[in-house]
């Protein structure tokens, strides 16, 4: 089990998280909803390290998991996707792909030049799962450009592909499905749903209500800063507070 | 004739090592450093206060070699919690720093007046060392720039959160590429102190930092070959300079001055117009046959 609890974050005066607590199951997949500005996307970077909170825990199993070293959270298993995806622009979509690789020999500077048979073993493993990886994602035809020539969803499946490189035990995912096109998005869905199946934590940020309702098994609604409800996506459409502060207003992003 | 021939090769075969040196920092994984003269001057003077103490000239070598990276560590240690810019500003003091040392130790370096150190009698030796440590610099950095670890030297380049977020520590990869570099650059100095056969501070000053850097972002950052082809170049036009000044007899200063403001005006020009470089880095291909 992921969990985060009681987490605050201020910026400089402005108080982006007020003591939020979520946790999600292996599994399962978590969705996190609420209107724009709520804190969502800040409380994915607080779990996966990029932002300090000024007070609260992570854990991971348990486990308590270190805060503010986003290499460390990933070491743990834990991957994610940022909104705005980050790629290596001038890097190929193929090499963005490969940089996804754990624990890659060939990134020790010992092994590089005294066991380059075990280097181009691995680097020939991981490059068959690229490649089929990027057939998965229906990218398998821009294997060779650059990253920054994709379109935003394209980049937004890469990013995904260079996640499931690492087969991470939890996935932290930011508005996966914005901008990618409706049959993509349909792929993701029952992507998502075999990642469930096998065992893997999903947290997901959407505003896409039917994909919420489609794979969560839960759902945390965040409203400035603080969870407002939570329950099954049923649950969640039948909340009074809920459909006032967010569901009831057209959501713009 | 053939004796300047002999001596350019040499020339440029020293510059173009620290070239390497700086591109498989900044070329590849972005950092800035502004003091990259700094480890060329540890491997001079290595070679340079070993002579003077009487000892055979590995041993400076292998001073140069150790002492290199370990204040790689040093400097770079601060340098850990702060952002990219200060990168900068730290390798380019820490380079002043080691040189007004320098200038103030006479006793160990001989002060401004340097230390004299033995000279290959031979130039078409002088040129054959120069360009087998060119050769052994290139094919190291070929090995990192075309390697899983050179990739994550790029992504790192491109961005650090990507990075770090992939489970990669920055400061790790930058310590390592750090090492190897500043002893690239070392290998160089020592090389340059048995060539020359004199050590002094006004060889290591930040003009010369200033001259790897227009090589490497003329050449092409990111690419070994641009970044030799840059360091030609550069020293070409250093070398044709003096004749020019010859010929319409004009002062050294002059001359000197006008060489260090047209390599400024080459940066600008390559910033503006060819940021890339004349050779830029080429695109990793992936050939799904070969699998
Ligand atoms: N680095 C930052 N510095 C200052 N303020 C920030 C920073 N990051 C986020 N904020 C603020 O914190 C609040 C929450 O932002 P966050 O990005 O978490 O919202 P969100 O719920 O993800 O919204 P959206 O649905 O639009 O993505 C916003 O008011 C935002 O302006
Ligand atoms: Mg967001």
């Amino acid at each position: 089990m992921l969990s985060a609890t009681d987490i605050t974050l201020s910026f400089g005066g402005f108080k982006a998280l007020r003591g939020v607590t979520i946790e999600a199951k292996p599994g399962t997949v978590t969705g996190l909803i609420g209107p724009n500005g709520s804190g969502k996307s800040t409380l994915l970077n607080v779990i996966g390290g990029v932002y300090v909170p000024d007070s609260g825990q992570l854990t991971l199993g348990g486990q308590p998991l270190p805060l503010g070293r986003p290499d460390r959270v990933a070491q743990a298993g834990i991957g994610r996707t940022f909104q705005v995806p980050r790629l290596a622009h001038r890097l190929t979509v193929f090499q963005n792909m490969l940089a996804g690789e754990r624990d890659h020999c060939g990134e020790r500077v010992a092994d590089l030049f005294l066991r380059p048979g075990k280097v181009k073993a691995q680097e020939r493993q991981a490059s068959e799962r690229a490649t089929a990886m990027l057939k998965r994602l229906g990218l398998g035809h821009k294997a060779n450009d650059y990253a920054g020539s994709l379109s935003g969803g394209q980049q937004k499946l890469l990013t995904m592909g260079m996640l499931l490189m690492s087969d991470p035990a939890a996935l932290l995912l930011d508005e996966p499905a914005a901008g990618v096109n409706p049959v993509l998005i349909e792929q993701q869905v029952a992507l998502l749903n075999t990642l469930r199946d096998e065992g893997r934590i999903i947290i997901l940020i959407e505003h896409n209500m039917e994909m919420i309702a489609d794979v969560c098994d839960r759902v945390f609604v965040l409203d400035g800063g603080q969870v407002i409800a939570e329950g099954t996506p049923a649950e969640i459409r039948g909340n009074e507070t809920v459909i006032r502060s967010y569901l009831g207003q057209p959501a713009n992003s | 004739m053939l004796d300047f021939a002999i001596y350019s090769i040499t020339i440029i075969a020293v510059w173009s090592v620290l070239a390497l040196s700086l591109n498989i920092q900044f070329g590849m994984t972005g950092l800035v450093n502004f003091g990259q003269i700094l480890p060329f001057a540890l491997g001079s003077y290595a070679a340079g206060i070993s002579a003077s103490l009487g000892y055979p000239w590995w041993i400076g070598a292998l001073a140069g070699l150790i002492a290199a990276p370990l204040i790689a560590l040093l400097v770079i240690m601060p340098a850990q919690r702060l952002a990219q810019d200060y990168w900068a500003l730290i390798t380019l003091g820490a380079a002043e720093i080691f040189r007004l040392t320098v200038l103030n130790a006479p006793a160990l370096t001989g002060g401004a007046d340097g230390l004299v150190v033995p000279r290959f009698i031979d130039p078409t030796l002088a040129m054959s060392v120069a360009l087998a440590v060119l050769a052994v610099t290139f094919l190291l950095a070929q090995r990192i720039s075309s390697s899983p670890y050179g990739r994550m030297l790029r992504v790192l380049r491109e961005d650090e959160i990507l990075a770090s977020t992939l489970g990669r520590s920055p400061i790790r990869y930058q310590a390592s590429v750090s090492v190897i570099a500043w002893m690239m650059a070392a290998a160089a100095g020592v090389t340059y102190a048995h060539i020359t056969g004199y050590v002094a501070p006004s060889s290591f000053t930040v003009t010369e930092t200033f001259i790897i850097w227009t090589a490497v972002i003329l050449g092409g950052p990111g690419r070994n070959i641009g970044v030799i082809f840059g360091a030609a170049i550069i020293q070409l036009l250093g070398v044709s300079s003096r004749f020019v000044a010859q010929w319409i007899d004009l002062p050294p200063d002059l001359i000197a001055n006008l060489r260090l403001a047209s390599f400024g005006l080459v940066l600008v020009l390559m910033f503006l117009y060819r940021p890339q470089g004349l050779i830029p880095e080429a695109k990793q291909v992936h050939d799904a046959e070969r699998n």
